[in-house]
């Protein structure tokens, strides 16, 4: 897959530098732009619409890993319940979707009808109009971040246990979503009728255009989140990360810091899942399920969560298996999954990018300054 | 509203509560003890619930005898476990937490693998299905069992753990590993004790759940939050665990019996988080540990 040529692309890149490449800003730039120059290549390689709209999820579950990585990897907050920046977004997007479709003559949507609610409720208000409906689809589980964020944040409640408090929400979100049937469609969640429709363009969710407006979304998440890792904001937020209670005695905020982090990580997470129901035209309670959100973490965690690059290729390499190899091995799938987890987690914290930090620095051989990312030879210790 | 439907969900409470107490129960004494979130407590309960449906299915045991006996096999599963891979683990508590999850997803697909997707299910006695009429208030004798069950194993941990030589070296490993192991406690084989005695506790509430619903390779999954909210709120003591339980039982049978069962665990979910913002150490904290 795409990914493994980009991982090439990094180990040939490593004799033009000095050190270990793997720590070399500009190597990283570098490797950044040789991977997203591989994706770009994908569409005009690829004829099948179907294979193109599962690769455009697939970028979607990226970003969602990207996300993922920003804030705990960068952050040191173990996010469990990503699920409902993501599900929040994606039933905005869908709603917007639903209500495009709808006319004047018929402003209700059927799964209102079908409960029993003849009237538009308040809630769907914004998502009549379709820049408001965007606004405030990725604007909401954006405010609730903050908010949520706030709230913990200053009570002090990290590690584990905040880890656990985004569990508890993402459960009640789940729960809500599922029993209030005439608002959200229940079980059967919301599948729009037709495709996004942005002006007088219409995005088809089998056509290059979708896979381009991940592709762009992807590419501008990514770039902003390695932009905040190598600003000082984000240099804080890894000092905060090893040694939280050090970084208050220096005087600062340390709750704005974790607040603003896990809030721009639930705003990418947001957007993703704008994009993902533009993409396969759904969302149901599945999308704010336990087991997805600890899978988002699972892609993090494997690829590397201290990578922002190698967290997206960790979650192409387990959505692609979990496609692919999923049906040679069936039912083994997640048996497969869970014991190569179990693995990495007690053997390589920082996941497959371990290996590649590992195997390029044997390459340089000659171990000069480390940048500030990650210091040889000690692994950062996960916050508690 | 009439005062009998109010006694009625105030003695359902009790039963709910039970029941999210007897799932907690394993998870207090593993968090509690060692700091690990077991995530992989939900199969554990899993576990239980299928040793007993073995034991019942192919060797005939007793529902009764069935209840120990699952205790033992998962009991000796947590230690398995533990030996393997938690031990390794105890000083990164948020890769604990990743590790169990990887651990539950195996277990999961394993007896999904062996047993398939289909239902199970646990027969009891003829004398458990019936019901019990308090004038008014009626309950299944089932759930009166489990009251009794958790009532039980409640008791029996608290002796154990204030009135016994292994209660108090728990309880030092607790307060301060390092100075408890400078007095000659193997810190190590308590945490493999404690872990292995949470993992069984797991068991035993899964052969009661296994009675109360269906067996299935992912009943354990519905638990492991409220479990843990259940742990949290309670402060990660035994005592808290009951109370918050307690709590928490009642309201869910009384917003229940006003709204609807998911809009009450909504409601109690949301309750639980307000109340860890202003008291983060839940209702009774540890003594000297900072959080």
């Amino acid at each position: 897959m795409n990914a493994k040529t980009s991982a090439k692309s990094v180990g040939t890149n490593s004799k033009t530098t000095m050190g270990n490449p793997y720590h070399n800003k500009t190597a990283q730039w570098i490797a950044y732009t040789l991977f997203f120059l591989a994706l770009a290549a994908i569409p005009f390689n690829v004829d099948d619409d179907f294979l193109l709209n599962q690769l455009a999820t697939y970028g979607v579950y990226g970003m969602l890993a990207l996300s993922i990585s920003l804030c705990w990897g960068f952050g040191g907050i173990l996010n469990l319940g990503q699920g409902i920046a993501f599900g929040l977004g994606a039933y905005g997007m869908a709603m917007t979707m639903q209500m495009q479709t709808q006319t004047a003559e018929n402003p209700v949507p059927p799964i209102m009808l079908n409960n029993g609610l003849d009237y538009l409720p308040f809630l769907w208000w914004p998502f009549q109009n379709t820049v408001s409906g965007l606004i405030f689809a990725v604007g909401i589980p954006t405010l609730f971040c903050a908010v949520f964020g706030r709230i913990m944040f200053k009570a002090r409640v990290s590690g584990a246990f905040f880890a656990i408090m985004t569990l508890a929400m993402l459960s009640a979100f789940y729960t809500i979503i599922l029993d209030q049937q005439a608002y959200t469609g229940g079980v059967n969640g919301i599948t729009p009728p037709s495709p996004l429709q942005l002006g007088s363009f219409q995005i088809d969710p089998y056509s290059p255009a979708a896979y381009w407006t991940v592709f762009f979304a992807l590419l501008i998440a990514t770039v902003i989140a390695k932009l905040i890792t190598q600003s000082s904001f984000g240099l804080v937020t890894q000092a905060i990360r090893d040694d939280a209670e050090r970084v208050r005695f220096l005087g600062y905020s340390v709750s704005s810091y974790e607040t603003t982090i896990y809030t721009i990580s639930g705003l990418i997470a947001a957007v993703a899942g704008c994009l993902w129901v533009m993409v396969v035209q759904y969302v149901s309670p599945a999308q704010l399920d336990v087991g997805l959100s600890i899978s988002m973490v699972i892609w993090a965690a494997i690829g590397g969560r201290m990578s922002l690059l190698w967290a997206i290729i960790g979650a192409f390499l387990i959505q692609g298996g979990q496609s692919y190899l999923g049906d040679a091995f069936l039912s083994t799938w997640l048996l497969i999954l869970g014991g190569f987890f179990i693995i990495v987690v007690r053997f390589l914290p920082n996941g497959l990018a371990s290996l590649v930090e590992a195997g390029l620095g044997m390459l340089a051989r000659k171990p000069k300054e480390t940048s500030f990312r990650e210091p040889s030879g000690v692994k950062p210790v996960p916050s508690e | 509203m009439d005062f009998g439907s109010v006694l009625n969900a105030l003695i359902l409470g009790v039963s709910i509560a039970s029941i999210w107490l007897i799932a907690a129960l394993g998870l207090t004494i593993i968090y509690g003890a060692a700091g690990v979130i077991n995530m992989a407590h939900g199969a554990l309960i899993m576990l239980g619930a299928y040793s007993s449906y073995m034991l019942q299915h192919y060797i005939g045991v007793p529902y009764l005898l069935c209840i120990p006996a699952s205790f033992v096999i998962v009991a000796i599963i947590g230690l398995v476990l533990e030996r393997g891979l938690i031990q390794y683990l105890y000083d990164r508590p948020l890769d604990t937490l990743l590790a169990t999850y990887g651990v539950s997803l195996v277990l999961v697909q394993g007896v999904r693998l062996i047993f398939g997707s289909d239902p199970k299910y646990l027969a009891v006695p003829e004398i458990f299905s019936s019901n019990i009429s308090l004038g008014f208030a009626n309950i299944s004798t089932f759930r009166v069992v489990v009251i009794a069950v958790t009532a039980l194993l409640v008791l029996a941990l608290w002796i154990l753990f204030y009135k016994t030589r292994f209660g108090i070296q728990v309880r030092a490993v607790m307060q301060n590993k390092e100075m408890a192991a400078s007095f000659g406690i193997n810190s190590s084989r308590i945490y493999m004790m404690t872990f292995a005695l949470g993992a069984g506790l797991a068991g035993v509430a899964g052969s009661l759940f296994g009675v109360l619903n269906i067996v299935l390779p992912t009943m354990g999954d519905s638990y492991v939050v409220q479990a843990f909210l259940m742990v949290v709120a309670g402060g990660g003591t035994l005592a808290g665990t009951v109370i918050a339980s307690g709590f928490t039982g009642e309201l869910q049978s009384v917003f229940a019996f006003i709204t609807n069962d998911t809009f009450a665990r909504f409601v109690i979910f949301l309750l639980i988080v307000v109340f860890l913002r202003f008291r983060p150490q839940g209702l009774f904290a540890k003594g000297g540990v900072r959080r």
